[in-house]
């Protein structure tokens, strides 16, 4: 699932070296991203896995490990 | 000639103008008029706490029996306080700027509102029709104050193609041409701030409307992009000491407490030469300080004649 989640963020933010991207990695902090950034984010990954992110749960996320584990559970 | 629109029929104005909700400068007094004269006229919460902005409110249904809206900035301190008092006084529109309205959507829509967020991207605009938006306002680099990168031209028809909610237009817009320009875009009406700044009804500084309407075309700057919060003011002793101080590299902190206050002290006070000026790029354009109602007729009858003079072409041949 991180893998997964990884290359969708890599792709949105067009990061090529895909080993600067780990579960403790911020996306705002460490990948700067912008606020925009973040919501083609939550939409790709929203398309990628069928589900629906509110912006509640959007803004607990802190890092990407965060991401991954929010999507398993409501994959689940 | 009135252009109305789906988007007219579902606020219930009779022309396709919103007016921008612009901090300290849209007042109840602005609003009112605006929406007299047969647009959509926008009173701004801003940062103002919100015990103002219910007074705001009410003043403007004393002077105004037509629909009207609040702009409900994200960021503001008291937020959760404005959108009570919003709902409480269930205001028909509601505008949000500076982030995503989200977390608000249900209960503005709940008292059936007609809400209308403005955004600067394509996503965005797609994440805002999903949750329930009644139709977006597309804002280009063109406008005033807190500006986001993509210019008028490229984003509203990027929208249109990704939404099937009304797309509303604004910066750079301030005549009919530009209505005009708008609708052919794909856009159902037009949001214009610096235009209405210089009206009679606008209570901001005579000073500031004086120097929108002295302003030249490249007059508007953007302050601040390296705090990734960029703002566009016009040129004076306040912009030339903040671009000073960013090429000298002061913190972020310094730049962003450096700007705090000056957009009241320029809108209220008239210290245009400390104070932070917000206007567009078409500030270069204004050359009167007119009535809402009289800028209106104008530019609906420009529309027209500019409409016509289009339609004239088509029939034209190369010889």
């Amino acid at each position: 699932m991180f893998e997964k989640i990884a290359k969708i963020i890599a792709e949105q933010l067009e990061i090529d070296d895909l080993s600067n991207i780990k579960p403790e990695t911020s996306i705002m902090n460490d990948l700067e991203a912008d606020s925009l950034d973040a919501v083609e984010i939550v939409m790709a990954i929203e398309d990628e896995f069928g589900i629906e992110i509110s912006d509640e749960d959007a803004e607990q996320f802190k890092n990407i490990g965060d991401i991954a584990r929010y999507v398993e559970s409501r994959q689940a | 000639m009135n252009f109305q629109t789906p988007l007219c029929q579902q606020l219930n104005i009779r022309v396709p103008i919103l007016q921008g909700g612009m901090a300290w400068v849209a007042t109840a007094s602005l609003a009112a008029a605006v929406s007299n004269a047969g647009g959509l006229g926008i009173v701004a919460a801003g940062n103002a706490p919100a015990q103002v902005v219910e007074a705001e409110i009410i003043r403007t249904r004393s002077l105004t029996d037509k629909p009207f809206g609040v702009n409900v900035m994200l960021l503001s301190p008291f937020v959760n306080e404005v959108v009570e008092v919003v709902c409480r006084q269930q205001v028909p529109v509601v505008t949000t700027g500076a982030g995503n309205p989200g977390k608000f959507m249900e209960l503005f829509k709940s008292y059936g509102a007609k809400v209308i967020p403005v955004v600067p991207s394509v996503a965005l605009a797609k994440r805002m029709e999903k949750q329930g938006a009644d139709a977006v306002i597309v804002e280009g680099t063109e406008a005033g104050g807190h500006v986001g990168e993509l210019t008028t031209m490229a984003l509203v028809p990027q929208v249109v193609r990704a939404v099937k909610i009304p797309v509303i237009a604004a910066g750079g817009i301030a005549d009919g041409n530009g209505l005009l320009a708008a609708l052919a875009l794909g856009a159902q009406a037009v949001q214009m701030g610096t235009r209405f700044v210089c009206s009679v009804e606008c209570e901001a500084h005579h000073a500031y409307k004086e120097m929108l309407v002295k302003a030249g075309d490249r007059d508007a700057i953007v302050t601040a992009r390296s705090t990734g919060h960029p703002v566009r003011v016009l040129k004076n002793k306040f912009t030339r000491d903040l671009l000073r101080m960013e090429k000298e590299g002061i913190s972020q902190e310094e730049l962003e407490k450096m700007g705090t206050g000056r957009l009241r002290i320029a809108v209220q006070d008239g210290d245009i030469e400390n104070g932070s000026v917000m206007a567009g790029q078409i500030a270069g354009m204004m050359q009167d300080i007119l009535p809402c109602a009289d800028i209106i007729h104008q530019i609906m009858e420009a529309a027209g004649r500019q409409l016509e003079m289009l339609n004239q072409l088509k029939g034209v041949t190369a010889p």
